[in-house]
């Protein structure tokens, strides 16, 4: 349809009037959507932090300062600040340094299909695995008689404690989002590019310097700034392995709380780190992620295969990249190994008595994370498609805001999620601890937003004029959506489901608060049995956890590759990445 | 559109149902006895009531931390096991339902709260745990003083519990503060030369075992039920004490005030209190010295306590003080490096 014709105007005109014209006050359903939308984010977003923020700086009615300036002036607090944003911009930049690794290997390495699939199966196993399972390996490879530290390079007297594995840790968990990030920015340099460089006499470390690297920056720091976000929410690695002289603010707040029944002191701990998690968020989303956007539009020519790389560094890349690889490999084979032997290390006898453990004594914590996995997830891929839906094609009062609010609890560490629902439900109103719906409305809110995101995206590039088609010819808004834009954003919809399911198996920062005795969580028991003698089931639950991970993880990424649609990919990517 | 507004009101009709479920369930139980402990003594209570038992397991910090916060709606009827410093703790709370089982008036008075409040099923010594290869390595004897464990040899090599969630810690506090006649700055500054010692202080009483009988940690303080329970799994560790004194705390079962389930939970007290319980710990081989004085001692325990030292921890006194102490320890001895 030409825009030139008059008949081209004309439709436009209508379909203009359509979709942006018609306002709120004339779309019933849009209106009872958005209300509903906003009542829900009001309950589940703001009145949790709202309460949270009351808790810690409202005294008797009065306002007050004072247990900020207790915990400002507190030598232990303020360096556990200060450590925790020193961790996190150490594993923003070695995560980012390694996912660059992977991502210029893989699009530039010239690798095989299948290798390229090993590398990508290893260095995701961190993603999709409770948290903290590779911190256990960590103790026992890096003791002072770890397999690797003590009987391979023969230390005696290391520390698994500390700065240095806390950061290892994070890193090798959180570098696949770096990865995940960089790798289509890097694939999207046109290698005509390099080419056209060499050609003009370049050598291949200045191009690599002059051109590809330019390119690369926003993607690095969109990465740093994930993995700095990542960092600064992870409670479960220090909580493990950064031992009493590296103390970190998350869990110094956890500690407040659960153990000292400390809730002024919790709050305003995770309060404090409230600042900087916003002012990473607000930075990645309002400048960075602008500009990634910027370098993947130029259009891309017939490619030529890329010689960007001389065979020698190609190698050098790979071989580093393997390294890390068969390191995550190790880690979990350790893990698998301790979930098979009767005691790790003393009676290396094998049994499946740990699995037979977890799946008659564990099997309520099994039961309950595959019930509220199971309901969270096609609530969480609904919500998610409808309000990436309503702000991308729909035009309503509070928009923006609505866009922030729903992005808020997925901005927040979780400590500060699971701190302020414990605080806003723990007493009517609206006393929701103990119950299941708390933890799957942690889950909704919290890990939601990556398949928001995922929809905006899409539909941004589907063109608007297939849903305008649909409103010029009669249909309402509610049967253009379940026909036309439902059926496109489908891959979002997944996306979204795939999120909330990993996460609802995994992670454990904002639930630990939220479990109770009608409901627990795998994750919980995990860390509870490793914090106690009980290894061999902690082992067997973790190898249990990534299983059923892998295989839903494979169920979507088969569905979402059925669907073919336009960038189906990209939302299997933001499936692993958010 | 009409179609996703059904679709909310079905969600939300069915979360309604979800919150609301979740009702009829049997005994709840917050356990601070680790589940392998815990488990067989409610599988045997089942056995012999035919109540099932649900319970979650917490360090005693943090189940003390639930029961208070859950005090208006209580979500358990039993707070089972733990050491009794916690439930001294609990009484000014008003979180407990006094009950007087049937073992009540047979019981030592240490092992009972006068009105109660709280009943003992167990004691609890503290042991120094070492591991024997290491012990060898360092050409060191089994520490047999607390002063030993100051020993530079084991500059980092230290593990046990963190106050903050952990009654083994608690109990471990104030066995140095009895030992040193609760004289509070005899008793910091030695915790502070203690702490130069210390790896890493973990969130359960037990967190330390597994590294000391890996050899990962050269030892640490440690009940003597999660010692044994090392030693039976197959570690080669040393369970030694120390001649001034160690502490041990009476592990205790109390009813939740405004329990759901008061009948079946007066039940489980009644059994736990009993020899009925107590007798099967040897059989379970959970090391724990049982407090009815109708039950005997496991050989193998008591072979580890002949001629030991044992200080009871005062319930009353670590009551009074265990958050005093507990900030004073995280305030000063944690970060003294």
């Amino acid at each position: 349809m030409g825009e030139g014709s008059p008949a081209g105007a004309v439709s436009l005109v209508k379909s203009r009037f359509l979709t942006t014209g018609r306002g709120i006050a004339g779309d019933p359903a849009l209106l009872v959507t958005v209300a509903v939308l906003w009542a829900l984010l009001a309950l589940f977003v703001l009145f949790p932090l709202v309460e949270l923020i009351q808790r810690a700086f409202v005294d008797e009615g009065h306002v007050t300062l004072a247990p900020l300036a207790a915990v400002l002036s507190d030598e232990n607090h303020r360096s556990s600040f200060f450590n925790s944003l020193f961790l996190a911009a150490s594993v923003g930049v070695l995560g980012t340094a390694l996912g660059f690794l992977f991502a210029l290997t893989s699009v530039r390495g010239g690798l095989g299909r299948h290798w390229l699939t090993c590398l990508d199966a290893a260095a995701l196993l961190p993603l999709v695995s409770p948290p903290f399972t590779t911190s256990i390996s960590i103790i026992f490879s890096f003791g002072p008689k770890g397999f690797i530290s003590h009987d391979l390079l023969g230390f005696t007297n290391v520390s698994p404690y500390g700065y240095w594995s806390t950061a290892l840790a994070e890193t090798l968990t959180y570098f696949p989002i770096a990865y995940l990030t960089l790798r289509p920015i890097l694939a999207a340099i046109d290698p005509n590019l390099e080419e056209m460089a060499s050609s003009l006499g370049g050598s291949r470390w200045r191009i690599f310097r002059t051109v590809t690297l330019p390119l690369a920056v926003p993607g690095f720091a969109n990465a740093f700034l994930l993995l700095f976000a990542a960092s600064l929410a992870d409670f479960a690695t220090p909580l493990i392995l950064a031992g009493n002289s590296f103390p970190v603010l998350p869990t110094q707040a956890y500690l407040q709380i659960t153990g000292m029944f400390d809730f002024k002191g919790g709050a305003v701990l995770s309060l404090v780190l409230l600042v900087p998690a916003a002012a990473v968020f607000l930075l990645q989303r309002y400048w960075v992620g602008r500009r990634v956007y910027v370098t993947v539009t130029g259009k891309v020519g017939q490619r030529s295969r890329s010689r960007a790389l001389a065979p020698w560094v190609a190698w050098l890349l790979t071989a580093g990249c393997f390294l890390v690889a068969a390191l995550i490999v190790y880690f979990y084979a350790l893990l698998l190994w301790a979930s098979l032997v009767r005691a790790f290390g003393a009676n290396n006898s094998f049994t499946l008595n740990h699995y037979r453990v977890i799946f008659t004594e564990g099997l309520p914590a099994i039961r309950d994370t595959l019930i509220i996995a199971a309901i969270g997830m096609p609530l969480g891929g609904l919500y998610g498609v409808l309000v990436g839906y309503l702000i991308a094609r729909r035009r309503f009062p509070g928009q923006r805001a609505m866009e922030l609010v729903a992005m808020i609890n997925y901005a927040l560490p979780g400590t500060i999620v699971g701190i302020g629902y414990l605080i806003a439900f723990n007493d009517p109103p609206v006393a929701l601890t103990g119950g299941v719906l708390i933890i799957i409305a942690c889950y909704i809110f919290r890990y939601s937003p990556t398949g928001i995101r995922a929809t905006v995206a899409l539909l941004q590039q589907i063109d608007r004029s297939i849903e305008e088609a649909s409103s010029s010819l009669g249909a309402g808004s509610g049967e253009t959506f379940r026909r036309v834009t439902l059926p496109l954003i489908a891959p979002a919809f997944f996306a979204g489901l795939g999120v909330v399911f990993i996460r609802s198996m995994t992670a454990i920062s904002a639930t630990i608060f939220l479990v109770s005795i009608s409901w627990t969580l795998i994750t919980v028991r995990i860390l509870e049995n490793m914090t106690e003698l009980a290894l061999g089931p902690a082992a067997a639950f973790s190898v249990f956890v990534i299983v059923v991970v892998f295989v839903v993880v494979a169920i979507l990424s088969a569905v979402l590759a059925r669907l073919r649609a336009p960038a189906a990919g990209a939302a299997a990517r933001s499936f692993l990445g958010g | 559109m009409k179609k996703i507004v059904g679709a909310l009101a079905v969600v939300a009709g069915l979360l309604g149902l979800l919150t609301g479920a979740q009702a009829a369930e049997p005994l709840n139980v917050y356990s601070i006895w680790p589940e392998n402990y815990a488990r067989p003594m409610f599988e045997e209570f089942e056995k012999a009531s035919g109540i099932k038992v649900n319970f979650l397991r917490f360090s005693s910090g943090e189940a003390l931390a639930r029961v208070i916060a859950e005090k208006g709606n209580p979500r358990v009827d039993v707070l089972f096991g733990g050491p009794v410093e916690t439930f001294a703790a609990g009484i000014k709370e008003g979180i407990f339902e006094p009950y007087k089982s049937p073992s009540f008036d047979k019981l030592p008075a240490r092992f009972k709260h006068a009105d109660g409040q709280w009943t003992a099923i167990a004691d609890d010594p503290l042991v120094f745990m070492t591991n024997t290869a290491f012990l060898k390595a360092h050409n060191l004897q089994p520490p047999a003083s607390w002063d030993d464990l100051l020993n530079p040899a084991y500059k980092n090599m230290l593990q046990m519990a963190d106050a903050r969630t952990s009654g083994t810690a608690v109990t471990r506090i104030f066995s140095v503060l009895e030992v040193n006649k609760r004289d509070e700055d005899k008793a910091f500054a030695y915790l502070k030369k203690l702490r130069q010692n210390v790896q890493v202080y973990t969130k359960s009483g037990g967190g330390g075992t597994l590294p000391v009988g890996l050899g990962q940690a050269g030892g640490g303080i440690f009940f003597i039920v999660d010692a044994l329970e090392t030693r039976e799994k197959g570690y080669d560790i040393t369970i030694s004490l120390p001649k001034e004194g160690i502490g041990a705390a009476a592990e205790a079962i109390a009813l939740i005030k405004g329990a759901k389930h008061p009948v079946e939970a007066k039940k489980l007290i009644d059994f736990a209190t009993s020899a009925a319980m107590q007798s099967k710990l040897s059989q379970h081989k959970i090391g724990f010295v049982p407090a009815n004085p109708d039950v005997k001692t496991d050989p193998a325990v008591a072979a580890v306590l002949k001629g030991a030292n044992i200080i009871p921890i005062d319930d009353a006194y670590a009551g009074a003080n265990r958050k005093r102490i507990v900030d004073k320890w995280v305030k000063e001895v944690l970060p003294a490096q």
